[in-house]
């Protein structure tokens, strides 16, 4: 009973050292220096021990997918380039945009700047946080609030960035919130997710038309974080009835599986912003029938990718 | 003093294998909690002082460790306490497989029932019904099917370092 009156001490010392961390950390808004530190410390260890246990986890995850890794570096720029052809098509279908949207988003659409990067650790030890580690940080040029996306759509954004490795909130957190438009209608609303349950989206027009099978495309925030425009997020697959409140909600099937993440882009940059001639209305709309491949004329357009760790994105 | 750095050991290789493999595998209904069975697993050899601390430090770098995002002290606080817990069964002889078993899995419905309650006066969006049935589930059952496997190794290697007895 020596031991155990000793061990009662030291736990209500600890449980104590647990609750003033708790404070520290719930009153700094999570962005406390203990994370700073975790970052930099696990991340690369993380990054390390990730580059052993893929192919272990692929094995058990994905028994089929074991070869592709070899194509990574490959599938990156595809995927990458995909993303980019997607979104610009997009913004190319979209003929019903309102001018001011259309002034907005003119010469910055589908010019992203990307930091390419393998999703390395998944969640917590307990099952509540649907985020993940990305092993490209601050010294790529990422930074806290900037979108994350993938080959198929939206994937979150940053919440916390180390030297090499960030945190991404995925966008089936409960946490994770975003503003959306529908692709036919145009109206806006906010997309939110909630864990377990389906994403939603909800209208902020009461009386919006909205259908199933709508697509929905990221707002874009002011100064593009954390989001940036024209990233496809999902398609309606349930409208609840309207109610008598003030918003519509329904609920959306993402494009992007989260559960399967690996390569995915940081837009750590928006093209070049609007030129002073191209706020005019344009005459003629953007044509669909443009070739999506073609990279923009100036250089700077061109897709950007720097892989985050140059090394293991060839190696694989 | 070489059973600090297996304790090292087994924690850091627990948060890591969590992260990068475990979370990933896409299981159906959840995923095991290795930090918690090794936490159990050394406690069970240690006794309570040591189940405390270790719980605590680990629970404490599985707060850091990316890409962890709750308010951290709360894996710190969840694993102390089941380790404190497990701790105090050092002294059963002769434990069973089956009792070792059933102890993970009560720890592991602690762990979550903790963690959830201190999301909940936190205001923590995560916590509601639905995510804590589910977590409770299956950490549950995951760590009850892998504990007969981990438990024995761990603690078998917990007690070679530093035999049982020596304070």
């Amino acid at each position: 009973m020596r031991d155990n009156r000793r061990a009662r001490i030291i736990l209500a010392m600890l449980l104590l050292t647990a609750f003033t961390l708790i404070t520290l950390d719930y009153r700094s808004g999570g962005g406390g220096p203990l994370r700073r530190i975790g970052n930099a410390v696990f991340g690369p260890i993380e990054t390390a021990a990730a580059d052993v246990a893929r192919p272990i986890g692929s094995f058990f995850a994905s028994l089929g997918h074991l070869s592709s890794y070899k194509h990574d570096n490959d599938k990156l720029h595809k995927q990458l380039q995909a993303a980019q052809e997607q979104i610009r098509l997009h913004a190319n279908q979209d003929a019903q945009f309102k001018d001011m949207e259309r002034l907005l988003h003119l010469d910055q659409v589908a010019q992203f700047r990307i930091v390419a990067a393998h999703v390395i650790g998944v969640g917590s030890s307990l099952q509540f946080e649907s985020t993940a580690t990305i092993d490209a940080g601050s010294a790529d040029g990422i930074r806290k609030d900037q979108t994350v996306i993938n080959g198929d759509g939206l994937v979150g954004r940053t919440i916390s960035v180390g030297p090499y490795t960030s945190t991404v909130l995925l966008g089936n957190d409960p946490t994770f919130s975003a503003g959306a438009r529908l692709e036919s209608s145009q109206e806006a609303g906010s997309v939110d997710g909630h864990g377990l349950r389906p994403m939603t989206f909800e209208l902020l027009n009461g009386q919006g038309e909205i259908s199933v099978g709508d697509r929905l495309v990221t707002y874009g925030d002011i100064r593009n974080s954390p989001f940036v425009p024209e990233v496809p997020i999902g398609h309606v697959t349930s409208v609840q009835p309207p109610n008598g409140t003030l918003t519509r909600t329904a609920t959306i099937a993402p494009y992007v599986r989260f559960s399967a993440l690996d390569v995915v882009g940081v837009v750590v940059g928006v093209g070049t912003p609007p030129k002073r001639d191209s706020l005019l209305p344009p005459s003629p709309s953007p044509t669909p029938s443009t070739p999506p491949t073609t990279p923009p004329a100036s250089s700077s357009a061109s897709p950007t990718v720097s892989p985050s760790n140059s090394a293991s994105a060839r190696k694989h | 003093m070489r059973r600090p750095l297996l304790s090292v050991a087994v924690v850091l290789t627990a948060l890591l294998l969590q992260v990068d493999v475990v979370n990933r595998l896409r299981l159906p209904g959840g995923h095991p909690d290795l930090i918690l069975i090794g936490v159990v697993s050394l406690a069970l050899v240690g006794g309570p002082t040591y189940g405390t601390v270790v719980g605590f430090a680990a629970g404490f770098f599985a707060d850091i460790v990316p890409p962890a995002d709750h308010t951290i002290g709360r894996l710190a606080l969840v694993y102390a306490v089941v380790g404190y817990a497990a701790g105090l069964l050092e002294d059963v002889e002769e434990r069973s497989v089956v009792t070792t078993v059933a102890l993970v899995g009560m720890g592991s419905a602690l762990a979550v029932v903790i963690f959830a309650g201190v999301g909940a006066l936190l205001g923590d969006a995560r916590i509601n019904a639905t995510s804590v049935s589910h977590a409770l589930l299956g950490a549950v059952i995951y760590d009850v099917v892998l504990a007969p496997f981990i438990v024995p190794v761990v603690s078998g290697a917990a007690r070679r370092v530093e035999p049982a007895g020596v304070h």
